[in-house]
């Protein structure tokens, strides 16, 4: 398996024991088939390439990266929703990654989605109650006076009226949709919450009124999220440690502040140079490191690095032959580039030129 | 005189409930050589604007009144064929989904080549060597051979660079730019921004771009219109509006951004939601969610007029200009400080 190559035993694990989900070595690949009888597999789409991280109690894992980048299929693998090809996801200290359905029923109820599109996530047919009641009923939590009352709790605690408990989601504009996918995922008092670009199809004042309203929630419930986003302004925002995906793999995880103002790997460098920054001086003043192509096919990644097409730091011979390992640096910064960045920011010559010798092995295992 | 004048435009349209005020008395101009950003929320009217100044609408529901000039010509007034010969050759338009406004069943260098045959007498060799000229001038690798490509053999942001080939095939005067990068990535995001700055640069034309993201104003416009249900409640060059925005509403945008250079704990955020545009409110039409309203915005709609210390800078708000002072360093400072 071309994972192994990429030193599982590097993850960010602290083993300070207050993990609430680790996830190590997590693989998914779809496969391409030809034929329509005898099916054959030719090719695999590798959307997660061997990605392994932990999250800990309380905190927010921010991740980002482009479209393409696998972060919605490492979380549907998460959640148990597609099956893994390989790795581990283990979760509250019991490893979940090839339980049964029954025996996953209960986990289920510790581990909540909510969705991108608050227009197709929700049951059109089905009045808002129903549809954030549902989970209690599954779980047989309660009778059904106790089931409405928790329902419009809820309705009240993400901030709608709770007499609006038999309407239908199209009575809701898309940012009370969106608190109704809040309300439902907080339902059943789960642990984890893995939000998947929940504001990304929101307006910028609703936007802002979810990420408080999810910041709130979590300090009142004491909730973990996985913050999946593209918007690096929205992850900063809303993150204690930010993951950042490329390709299907991890290419840097540091906490939030280490990233936004020291990234190490050049891919993050690129993606926070080409942030807009709404102040018209600032902005047009910055240096932007401007990628040339666009993100290669995961049916054919490329060799070794998954960045080096696109690198400006490109080291023949090097980063095309050795797949680099994710280096550890001080503060559980890791990121996985022999030739990190110095410091941020650098100017276009310095981003072309890595001023020291490459990261040497063996990255750090021992830390 | 401005390349395009827009006074008092205002677009109905006729539906099963009443008539909806998409676009209610709004006024701006563009200059040669200048970009207009048109900024606002989901409904504020941002893109039927756009459409309706292209003659784009619907016929069969749409009231349209107001003038739209175009180098002294009235557009809202022009027969179809008039509009036709304007839409493509002086004025273009770069759509937001770059996957639904290409013909999926046509190759790009056929779509290329029917939009110069249609405005230039020229042979079809000839259109075509325009159309790899133009693919090349949006950094498109290989144009000779990918011009006879489909359009699903192109990723996102090539698909779009393929768009702005067509736009600006023609040598337009104006390009309308309706959300051009809100369905790319940031970094395809970066590279579309640069490459109509450049453009722009090297071909001359006028650019209006419609956005909902503060971020890309600041980088490409040099002028900002802020719409609010329907109308504008303010407009100003672009340094002076983000250095001292004058309206609760654009407060309240800039205040709701989480943003790299500032960190608050917080987002502010604007209470409510946008109000129908069937039935706006009396008076100031953001009075319902605006944390300053006084007796007077419920009755009164504030007029768009300039302020006291700069006559560029308009703005539609009954505060005084002291409060506005005294807030508006408040929410900057708060950037400022982080």
């Amino acid at each position: 398996m071309a994972t192994t190559e990429t030193a599982p035993q590097t993850t960010a694990t602290n083993g300070s024991g207050d993990e609430l989900l680790v996830v190590e070595n997590l693989v998914k690949h779809f496969p391409v088939t030809r034929g329509i009888i005898f099916q054959k597999e030719v090719a695999s789409v590798k959307a997660v390439d061997g990605v392994s991280f932990t999250v800990r109690k309380g905190e927010t894992l921010g991740v980002v990266g482009e479209s393409g980048c696998g972060k919605s299929t490492m979380a549907r693998c998460v959640m148990r929703l597609l099956e893994a090809t390989d790795g581990r996801i283990i979760f509250d200290g019991r490893d979940i990654t090839h339980l049964q359905r029954a025996e996953m029923r209960p986990i289920r109820r510790e581990l909540m989605m909510i969705f991108q599109d608050p227009y197709a996530s929700l049951n059109p047919r089905k009045r808002v109650g129903f549809i954030i009641a549902e989970a209690l009923e599954v779980h047989k939590l309660g009778t059904d006076a106790e089931i409405k009352k928790r329902v419009q709790e809820l309705l009240e605690v993400v901030g709608l009226n709770p007499e609006h408990y038999n309407r239908f989601p199209h009575e809701f504009s898309g940012g009370q949709r969106q608190r109704i996918g809040v309300a439902r995922a907080l339902a059943v008092n789960p642990k984890l919450i893995v939000c998947d670009e929940p504001v990304s199809a929101l307006d910028v004042s609703v936007q802002a009124q979810i990420l408080n309203l999810l910041k709130d929630l979590q300090d009142e419930f004491g909730l973990t999220y996985i913050f999946i986003a593209h918007d690096l302004n929205v992850v900063r925002h809303i993150s204690d440690r930010v993951m950042v995906m490329y390709l299907g793999h991890a290419v840097e995880l540091a906490g939030r502040d280490s990233l936004y103002t020291a990234p190490k790997h050049p891919y993050t460098g690129a993606l926070l140079s080409a942030v807009p920054i709404p102040n018209p001086e600032q902005g047009r003043a910055r240096k932007q490191i401007v990628l040339e192509g666009d993100v290669p096919s995961p049916l054919n990644p490329p060799a070794a690095c998954w960045f080096h097409p696109r690198c400006p730091r490109f080291r023949d011979g090097h980063c095309n032959v050795e797949t680099p390992p994710l280096y550890r640096f001080e503060d559980d910064h890791v990121a996985a580039c022999h030739y990190p960045l110095e410091r941020w920011p650098l100017t276009d010559e310095e981003i072309r030129r890595p001023s020291g010798p490459p990261m040497s092995p063996p990255p750090a295992e021992s830390a | 005189m401005a390349l395009l004048e827009v006074n008092d435009l205002k677009t109905h349209f006729r539906t099963d409930d009443g008539i909806v005020k998409a676009v209610d008395g709004v006024s701006f101009s563009v200059e040669k050589g200048q970009t207009l950003g048109i900024v606002g929320e989901s409904g504020s009217g941002k893109s039927v604007t756009c459409l309706t100044i292209m003659g784009l609408n619907p016929k069969a529901n749409t009231i349209s009144s107001g003038e739209a000039l175009w180098k002294g010509k009235d557009l809202i007034r022009m027969s179809s064929r008039q509009l036709r010969n304007i839409r493509g050759d002086d004025i273009a338009m770069i759509f937001q989904d770059p996957m639904t406004s290409l013909n999926p069943v046509k190759s790009i260098g056929a779509q290329l080549i029917e939009a110069v045959m249609l405005h230039r007498d020229v042979s079809k060799k000839q259109a075509r060597a325009r159309a790899v000229e133009l693919l090349k001038a949006v950094g498109i690798p290989r144009a000779e051979r990918r011009i006879d490509d489909y359009p699903h053999q192109f990723s996102g942001g090539m698909r779009q660079r393929v768009m702005i080939a067509m736009a600006l095939i023609n040598d337009p005067d104006l390009l309308i730019a309706d959300e051009p990068t809100t369905a790319l990535d940031v970094t395809t995001q970066a590279q579309i921004i640069n490459l109509m700055i450049k453009l722009q640069q090297d071909f001359g034309s006028a650019i209006i771009i419609i956005t909902h993201d503060l971020g890309v104003i600041a980088e490409a416009a040099d002028d900002v219109v802020v719409m609010y249900a329907a109308q504008v409640v303010e407009r100003a060059p672009v340094t002076n509006l983000f250095n001292r925005p004058h309206h609760p509403y654009t407060w309240g945008l800039l205040g709701s951004l989480p943003r790299l250079d500032a960190d608050v704990e917080r987002l502010t955020q604007i209470q409510g939601q946008p109000p129908s545009l069937l039935n706006p409110p009396r008076g100031c039409r953001f009075h319902p969610r605006c944390p300053y309203v006084m007796e007077i915005c419920k009755t009164e709609q504030p007029a768009l007029a300039p302020i006291s210390t700069d006559p560029d800078h308009l703005q539609r708000c009954h505060l005084d200009e002291e409060t506005k002072d005294r807030e508006a360093a408040k929410l900057l400072q708060g950037m400022v400080a982080a």
